[in-house]
């Protein structure tokens, strides 16, 4: 009686996670399932998680259905109108106008588009490209680390700036892949090192030797065992890569790569905005929120993703 | 350890010597060349000609690469074509400023990161975590520049606190060097708030991840049960085992000196680093272009190091054999 009762006590005055012991009862005893389902499942549980990929599908229907409802071209100028340039948010322009008159929630729906797809797959490339060359130089180690790792620190030394100044005389390719590519060249050298030190660790960790003694081979070892315990660090740094990513999307734009005005793009109506910011904020504002929310909540999939690839964590 | 670090140090020296040679060929390969943006377009060929031959652009380019290279191995980086300073008094001058800002946005950066990150990582799931979530995609995905006109515009024209521009008041004479010291804290502040933003709000985001796993681990409910009190705990304990990545990433950031402060240096008027970049890019001023890419590139490779070392030091389990 006493004990149960000091056992109550703590359990609630300090919040602790003591589980109850289960019964094995017929719900309990579940058909096996894979990996991949265990992750979904998991995913599927996690409300917040549920709530961000809900906000995603939104924007990408905002941004490549809206037209159809919000039916302003979004590079339609009207400089002569004074009341239609550089005007706050009104009923005609829910997100006011810029400098030209162009409406800025066309634009936000038609520069987002561009955004959203540069954004997401430069990122998944520089993401693969990171955890490819980490893995490889993380779990082997020795001379092929410091193969690709002196070629990190290469590309890490070169500007990204400097480089788009020399590409810009030779070519200029108008198209999105250009960007996405160049982007990505620069983008992974985080992920890499990230995947590199934590693989450093892990290989060490018991459960790899228990894995290796029972034979799983090389392989295995890096993308089923190692991979999902560096999950956290890769996901946030894919989090942030994104609005890495959009921002520069515009100042790639700046050196004749990739979309050219009068297109839109949320990267570049911010930095188009740069100068206007006194006279009129909100053409900042809100291709500004667009990312921000956009980013927000991809972070909220991200967590629950990790969360999901989480193997210290029980199902609950 | 030992051995490693003087391996590091030994492969440092190909490694820049090889990036000499690719940064010269790029810094080459820029559309217009000197000529072209700096040089006066009125003067007479024979001047051009005198030009040219008094900046070394006459040679094959194989040659002005060893000219270089002789020169600098002993010191001398040329002239600026720009300023016809001396490389090292155009650098000697910007390279401080980027220091002060820099070194001390990322120390401020450091310390309030990790103070959220463990925060929100021991919480992870309530509000105090949602918020600091929240929080921390505005500071990444608000554009510098904006967060530095709202600061001026807040703490320097609305409630005068802080001076908006500048690294210190002009023409002032000062007594002593702890007021001038302290005139140049004042100058800081604002630019290094608005640096140390985007920092904080990343490296958090790293430290809350690893923490959630962090706290999760066999070790912290043995250290707990043995009576270890709850700061100890997760600054000792747990925040050790969760730093890696952070220092990784860290040091990542520390190695983007020669460049990485640009629009906040641009927008406070600090004249350092970033500016000179940018500027020695569009003038095509080539010796402090190669000068400030091969410091970037010693950045770069020394807190690379330095973190592969820190490894050793806050996991003892990882080696490099």
């Amino acid at each position: 009686m006493d004990i149960s009762e000091r056992l109550n006590l703590n359990s609630t005055t300090t919040g602790d996670e003591i589980e109850p012991f289960l019964e094995v009862t017929a719900e309990l005893v579940q058909k096996r399932r894979s990996q991949g389902r265990i992750i979904f499942d998991r995913f599927m549980r996690n409300k917040m998680a549920i709530a961000g990929s809900l906000f995603l599908i939104l924007m990408f229907v905002l941004c490549f259905l809206g037209p159809l409802v919000w039916r302003l071209d979004p590079n339609y100028a009207n400089v002569l109108s004074v009341t239609n340039t550089l005007s706050p948010p009104s009923l005609a322009h829910p997100f006011g106008t810029d400098d030209v008159g162009h409406d800025t929630l066309a634009r936000i729906m038609s520069g987002g588009r561009v955004s959203l797809l540069v954004g997401l797959t430069s990122m998944l490339m520089a993401i693969l490209l990171g955890i490819g060359i980490g893995s490889v130089a993380g779990f082997y180690g020795g001379i092929i680390d410091n193969v690709l790792m002196r070629f990190t620190d290469v590309i890490l030394s070169i500007p990204l700036y400097l480089l788009l100044f020399v590409l810009s005389a030779s070519f200029t390719d108008g198209t999105p892949k250009s960007v996405i590519i160049l982007i990505a060249i620069f983008g992974w050298t985080y992920a890499a090192r990230l995947v590199r030190s934590e693989f450093l660790a892990l290989k060490e960790r018991e459960f790899i030797l228990a894995s290796r003694t029972i034979g799983a081979k090389n392989l295995r070892l890096m993308f089923r065992h190692m991979l999902p315990n560096a999950a956290g660090p890769i996901i946030v740094n894919a989090t942030l890569l994104i609005s890495t990513n959009i921002i520069l999307e515009s100042v790639l734009s700046y050196f004749g790569f990739g979309i050219k005005l009068p297109d839109a793009s949320w990267g570049q109506m911010i930095s188009d905005g740069q100068n206007l910011f006194a006279v009129d904020p909100w053409i900042i504002i809100f291709p500004a929120l667009a990312i921000f929310l956009t980013v927000l909540s991809l972070n909220l999939v991200g967590d629950g993703l990790r969360d999901a690839l989480d193997p210290q964590m029980t199902e609950r | 350890m030992g051995r490693y670090i003087l391996r590091r140090v030994l492969q440092a020296i190909p490694l820049l010597f090889f990036l000499t040679i690719f940064i010269f060929a790029l810094i080459h390969l820029l559309p217009g060349g000197p000529e072209a943006v700096l040089f006066n377009r009125n003067i007479t060929a024979a001047a051009r000609a005198n030009l040219r031959a008094s900046m070394g652009l006459n040679d094959p380019l194989p040659v002005q690469y060893i000219k270089w290279l002789t020169s600098a191995l002993t010191g001398n980086f040329g002239f600026s074509f720009n300023t016809n300073e001396p490389v090292s008094t155009v650098i000697g001058r910007a390279f401080p400023q980027t220091l002060q800002l820099f070194g001390a946005a990322l120390i401020l950066a450091l310390f309030i990161a990790i103070l959220l990150g463990v925060v929100a990582g021991v919480r992870q799931g309530t509000l105090t975590d949602y918020s600091l979530t929240v929080l921390a995609y505005a500071g990444i995905a608000a554009p510098v520049f904006l967060i530095g006109l709202i600061f001026q515009d807040i703490f320097g024209v609305a409630l005068r606190w802080f001076p908006t521009s500048g690294t210190q008041t002009a023409s002032a004479t000062f007594t002593n060097g702890f007021a001038e010291t302290l005139d140049r804290l004042w100058y800081l502040v604002l630019p290094m708030s608005v640096l140390s933003i985007a920092f904080i709000a990343g490296w958090s985001r790293y430290l809350r991840s690893s923490m959630i796993e962090t706290v999760k681990q066999d070790y912290m409910r043995t250290a707990r049960a043995k009576g270890v009190g709850p700061v100890r705990l997760l600054f000792r304990h747990a925040l050790r085992n969760a730093l890696i990545p952070l220092v990784t990433v860290v040091a990542l950031d520390f190695g983007s000196i020669a460049g990485g402060t640009a629009i906040t240096e641009g927008v406070f008027a600090w004249h350092g680093m970033g500016l000179l970049f940018l500027d020695s890019l569009d003038r095509r001023d080539y010796p402090v272009l190669l000068a400030m890419l091969m410091i970037g590139a010693i950045f770069v490779i020394a807190f690379n190091l330095i973190a592969d070392i820190l490894y050793g030091v806050l996991d003892p389990r990882i080696r490099y054999a």
